[in-house]
């Protein structure tokens, strides 16, 4: 019982930390800098479903709304900052830091929009609950996993079936060479970023549907993609979604053994794990 | 005259933050970004040094320096192998552990509530409880900080960090130890934040986990920012300007709970516009 319930919420744990790190590594392989306002821009989307439901939009508009919301905050913040800094060469540390502005801004954005208390986003017991060899999981967490299996499958499908995977990957290997083959690099980042961040924004609304809104849900967000792509080997995508995995595995039989509230500590102590004894990732290339 | 006395004290203790930040982040090039974690450290160790074991502030400053440099060190030496952007993320995580630490552990850090009635200052008769008192401690402090950064950063040891900064294999080739001089100046960067802690601790009488979150930590970074990159005396200026920025919003007459916010995005804002126009600061030597 209880056993098939943990295996239950890492399981939904995985699938939601696969969608935050895929969008995540996807950017990381084209712009080779750790995008720190990814998570904020997660939040964005939550909150453009908040904001749709409570005009009284219907649920499945509300959701694309809140997907493209995410998508086109993703390219304005690489069309006004990051693009007009690869232009001048800057360092990493340039645009991380730069990345770590946008993140605060967007969550102040939201803070005094918003509020800064938190929301739920669908009114309490929305949705049945299926007993699954055990294990109780919400209809939402069933809408998690499958959200997350399908933009995996779409990704992958996408990167390696099509021209425009083929681009990407192309850029993501040496943007140099891709842009002496005539291939217009900054504008395919600039899409890579929608892609990316419509990503992101489709885990920060499940996320918000699961336990809530508040703008700093971003960084929360942020944190176990990146231990998820690290762990993984960051820039894979397979490795993304190993790292996501066995993060919502490790974190959700930790804390039999822990207190709850060590959640967080117990992510960022398998993180440091992974970077002391294999910084490469499960999936990494020495 | 006690609100600009007021003022100058947090200049001074955030002037302590930005100057030692500068060290790891301006000179060798550690995107460290959980100086708020060290400023915690030291002034939950100063907090509780001087209450549960009733020591005298200095005594408890200098247990609280050795504490936040021993950790700083330990970090350092986990962290500082790791290339720039693993680097940076594993010290956003290490915020984040130590915050959800001091949270959690409740039998030493009484949890959320955080710990009250710290003592003033006091030397013998001389008590520094007085405000004026107390901001001439936190200025002469603010000078011993600043003098260590400026010896540590004009002697042989500072051109092997700068070295480290602009090209580490270059360093190693040399022969330089370099995760070893990696740890050395996460050390004493970490140590002269604790001195800070302390003085917020004492100064306030009062700490809880809630001010020392990742958010606290980019507001220092932005102190380095906007001042500049390894140039101990911009990160004064930068002090000085992100110190009386959201005066300024007080005075613009945002509501106290909105001017918070706004806060954050004005710092948010910096950090984009300077890495944009301006990545070296205000009087910054070194274009990043």
């Amino acid at each position: 019982m209880f056993f098939a319930q943990l295996v239950a919420n890492s399981v939904i744990a995985g699938a939601l930390y696969t969608l935050i790190t895929l969008g995540f590594n996807l950017i990381y392989g084209a712009t080779k800098f750790t995008n720190m306002a990814h998570g904020a821009v997660a939040a964005m989307g939550a909150y453009g479903v908040f904001f749709a439901t409570r005009e009284g939009w219907g649920l499945p508009l509300s959701i694309v709304a809140g997907v493209l919301v995410a998508g086109i905050v993703g390219v304005i913040t690489d069309r006004l900052v990051f693009s007009p800094l690869r232009k001048k060469k800057a360092r990493a540390s340039v645009f991380v830091i730069a990345s770590l502005g946008i993140f605060a801004l967007l969550q102040s954005i939201l803070s005094i929009t918003f509020g800064a208390q938190f929301w739920p986003l669908l009114p309490p017991g929305t949705g049945r609950v299926f007993d699954i060899a055990g294990a109780s999981v919400t209809e939402v967490q069933l809408w998690i996993l499958g959200s997350a299996v399908a933009a995996s499958g779409i990704l992958f499908i996408l990167l390696k079936f099509t021209i425009f995977g083929k681009v990407i990957r192309a850029l993501s290997d040496d943007e140099e060479v891709a842009k002496m083959l005539g291939i217009n690099t900054d504008r395919m980042i600039g899409v890579i970023f929608f892609l990316g961040s419509m990503l992101a924004g489709l885990a920060g609304i499940l996320s918000g549907f699961d336990t809530g809104v508040q703008p700093t849900m971003g960084l929360f967000l942020l944190l176990e993609g990146a231990v998820s792509s690290i762990v993984g080997g960051i820039g894979s995508l397979v490795g993304g979604i190993l790292g996501a995995f066995l993060l919502g595995f490790v974190e959700n039989f930790g804390i039999w053994f822990i207190a709850s509230q060590w959640k967080g500590a117990i992510a960022f102590g398998l993180l440091t794990i992974f970077l002391i004894f294999r910084p490469r990732g499960i999936m990494g290339k020495d | 005259m006690s609100y600009l006395l007021h003022l100058a004290t947090f200049f001074g203790i955030y002037a302590i933050l930005g100057v030692s930040l500068n060290l790891l982040i301006g000179y060798t090039g550690l995107v460290w970004i959980a100086h708020a974690a060290t400023f915690a450290v030291g002034a939950y160790a100063g907090a509780l040094f001087a209450t549960k074991l009733a020591l005298n502030f200095f005594l408890a400053m200098l247990l609280a320096m050795l504490v936040a440099g021993i950790l700083g060190s330990l970090t350092g030496w986990i962290f500082s192998r790791l290339g720039g952007d693993y680097y940076m993320l594993a010290s956003v995580s290490w915020n984040y552990i130590v915050v959800s630490v001091l949270i959690n552990w409740e039998s030493l850090t009484n949890g959320p509530l955080g710990i009250s009635g710290i003592p003033k200052p006091s030397l013998g008769e001389l008590s520094f409880a007085e405000p004026t008192k107390f901001f001439l401690l936190t200025l002469v402090l603010l000078g011993i900080v600043y003098a260590a950064a400026r010896f540590i950063t004009n002697s042989s040891f500072g051109r092997v960090i700068k070295a480290i900064r602009e090209d580490e294999q270059a360093a190693k080739v040399f022969g330089y130890n370099t995760l070893m001089y990696k740890v050395a100046i996460s050390g004493m960067g970490a140590a002269m934040a604790g001195i800070a802690g302390v003085l917020l601790a004492s100064y306030i009488g009062f700490v809880d986990p809630s001010s020392f979150d990742v958010m606290e930590s980019i507001f220092i970074l932005a102190i380095v920012v906007v001042g500049g990159f390894a140039n101990i005396r911009g990160s004064l200026v930068g002090a000085l300007a992100l110190v009386l920025l959201p005066e300024l919003l007080r005075f613009a007459g945002f509501p106290a709970e909105i001017a918070a916010h706004v806060r954050l995005g004005l710092y948010g804002l910096a950090l984009i516009l300077f890495m944009l126009y301006r990545p070296q600061g205000i009087i910054g030597e070194y274009k990043f």
